[in-house]
């Protein structure tokens, strides 16, 4: 038997180091977050929990509930956007039709959130690119308000999640057997069934991944509600800044930020759970 | 033995060069895009031309650079540009050096709103003010008054800046018969704003880009964006309304702990010298903090600039030290009353 070397474990120190720095920079927030502000200076006061009293009030609740509502939209139509793409990039047999795709699927990963943010204003905006051609061919007779509202937030945020979402998707699907599609087929089942009952199944535990992930990602976006929204669509993360970071109210800003990671993990255990048994369906 | 004589000798002078290069530059603390440019052209070329000493810039946000201040424990700039209440709180947390006036004989000619505290003094001066697009807006208004912006004609139609309420609570506590103090007064006046503001605008280029393209026709915004506008093209009209615009300064201090402590002073001497004074004024509109600047005749009338004790006399000035301390009151407040609604 091959003895494995000895330095091998030592590989693990990296990610063992990342670990305990996120734990104690978590811990750093928590700990803020039960120190009193002090006006008018960056320093904290001593302990206290007045900073979670204030988050009883139903707006700070309502701006709980927008974040969590903005996620769950943001990776329902990511998922009706990206599964057909990510279906198309692992069927197709044409190499570059294969390559256009993966292209158009993944080219706007290569500009950072503010810029693909700065861009969506252009189109979404009163005399922007949907407006305008909306008014051009008559199906609108003055510019719909799709700045400064959810509508146009989710619409950008699915616009920055759908390159991971359609990569995650054709992952999950590049897996699946072809011979199970195969032999459906030799028994006489159609492309539509063949897919209803074979394919989607099986692409359950990608479907379930790429949902999580968006809803997780979606959850602490900052820059695309913040500049779509306008400050009309308040969502934790900009709450935080602007709350917190930008008042210089360091306390408030880590309140904020636990009670919003507590409510991730509530609502990602209760996701995981109602789709523990369609991701054993997938299993294969 | 000679190779290693060769050696030492590169090694020592590489040493050496980099302690030379780091006596040789300032760096200073500033925020990106037009102000690092007005910084350099009006201030840093002329330092340099001076003392032989290039100038380096550190860019970010006025709070992000204040947060890595106080994160850093020792100077990683030597002076740094802020706002003149942001500058308060680098003086309550000690990051600012006590500054010894006679150092900067150019000082002495401050007008009374720019001194500020022992530890910061302000370098130009703006207002906020209404800028509109005279294109998009109801015939006939003209802002004459703050109470316009109240006006049932602009409903859904003005943004305001989304990091710093003070403006528009200084204006409301004023036409509540009152002042930034007592803020409390106007909180029903705000509040009676809400239908007709449309967006919050979450930094200059946000602003900029959002009155350009129309997207919001009516702003409280920076006197200097305005022009910067301007020159960019855009429609805009700067509105003083008779109650008063509401001051701005911007203020320098020196780093605690900086190592170029003398050139800083030098620098800071330099920006209050009445050459650059007036081309700060040429370059973006931003008015001299000095008696003795000589401003253009024809950029001295334009609205918003202050050239005369008058015309700051005039502004709506709220003590710096208050606004730094209420901001987070303030801030909290405007949330959960306008901009949640």
């Amino acid at each position: 038997m091959t003895q494995r070397p000895a330095f091998v474990p030592w590989f693990v120190l990296p990610s063992v180091l990342t670990a305990l720095g996120l734990m104690v920079a978590m811990l750093t927030v928590l700990q803020y977050s039960i120190r009193a502000h002090i006006p008018g200076s960056l320093d904290v006061g001593g302990y206290t929990l007045d900073n979670f009293q204030d988050l009883h009030k139903s707006i700070y609740i309502n701006a709980f509930v927008t974040t969590a509502w903005l996620s769950i939209k943001t990776a329902f139509f990511g998922l009706l956007l990206s599964y057909p793409l990510a279906y198309a990039l692992v069927r197709t047999r044409s190499g570059w039709m294969k390559s256009t795709i993966l292209i158009i699927a993944i080219t706007p990963l290569f500009l950072g959130e503010v810029v693909r943010t700065y861009s969506w204003i252009i189109v979404l905006g009163n005399s922007g690119f949907i407006n305008s051609a909306l008014l051009a061919i008559g199906l609108i007779d003055k510019p719909l308000q799709l700045m400064f509202t959810q509508t146009g937030v989710v619409l950008a945020l699915v616009h920055v999640t759908m390159p991971i979402m359609v990569l995650m998707l054709a992952t999950g699907l590049s897996h699946i057997d072809p011979a199970y599609r195969r032999a459906a087929t030799s028994l006489g089942a159609g492309p539509i069934r063949a897919f209803l009952t074979i394919t989607l199944p099986l692409s359950l535990p990608g479907i379930v991944a790429s949902l999580t992930t968006a809803f997780a990602w979606t959850f602490s976006a900052f820059a695309t509600p913040q500049l779509i929204g306008g400050g009309k669509v308040s969502t934790v993360a900009t709450l935080v800044y602007q709350l917190g970071f930008s008042s210089l109210n360091f306390p408030f800003a880590a309140a904020l930020s636990i009670v919003g990671l507590m409510l991730t993990v509530l609502l990602l255990a209760t996701f995981k759970w109602m789709t523990h048994s369609l991701q054993r369906v997938g299993a294969h | 033995m000679l190779r290693k004589t060769i050696a030492l000798t590169l090694l020592s002078a590489s040493l050496i060069a980099t302690n030379a290069n780091a006596a040789d530059k300032l760096i200073v603390s500033t925020w990106g895009g037009s102000f690092k440019d007005l910084i350099d052209k009006a201030i840093g070329q002329e330092f340099t031309k001076q003392t032989g000493v290039e100038v380096e810039y550190v860019t970010g946000g006025t709070i992000d650079r204040l947060n890595k201040a106080k994160l850093a424990g020792s100077a990683e700039s030597d002076v740094t540009f802020t706002t003149s209440h942001v500058g308060w709180l680098y003086t309550n947390d000690g990051l600012f050096e006590k500054l010894d006036m006679s150092k900067i004989p150019n000082a002495s000619h401050l007008v009374d709103q720019a001194k500020l505290s022992p530890n910061h003094i302000g370098v130009w001066g703006y207002v906020y003010t209404i800028g509109y697009r005279p294109d998009m807006v109801p015939e006939g208004i003209t802002f004459d008054s703050w109470n316009d912006l109240w006006s049932p004609e602009l409903e859904g139609m003005i943004a305001f800046p989304d990091w710093d309420p003070s403006h528009i609570i200084a204006v409301s506590a004023k036409l509540s018969g009152t002042d930034a103090e007592h803020w409390e007064q106007g909180q029903d006046k705000l509040k009676a704003l809400v239908p007709n503001i449309k967006a919050f605008y979450t930094n200059d280029a946000n602003s900029q880009q959002l009155i350009a393209t129309g997207e919001t026709s009516v702003q409280l915004l920076l006197s200097m964006n305005a022009y910067h506008m301007m020159d960019e093209g855009v429609n805009i009209k700067l509105a003083m309304p008779k109650e008063g615009a509401v001051l701005g300064v911007d203020a320098m201090g020196i780093n605690k702990g900086s190592e170029q402590a003398d050139l800083a002073y030098q620098f800071m001497n330099i920006a209050l010298s009445p050459e650059v004074q007036a081309s700060i004024a040429r370059i973006n509109r931003g008015s001299p903090v000095v008696d003795n600047a000589q401003v253009d005749p024809e950029i001295a009338k334009l609205p918003g600039m202050l050239t005369t004790a008058d015309q700051w006399g005039a502004t709506l000035d709220t003590d710096a030290r208050l606004r730094a301390e209420k901001t987070a009151e303030w801030r909290k407040w405007f949330w959960e009353n306008i901009m949640a609604h």
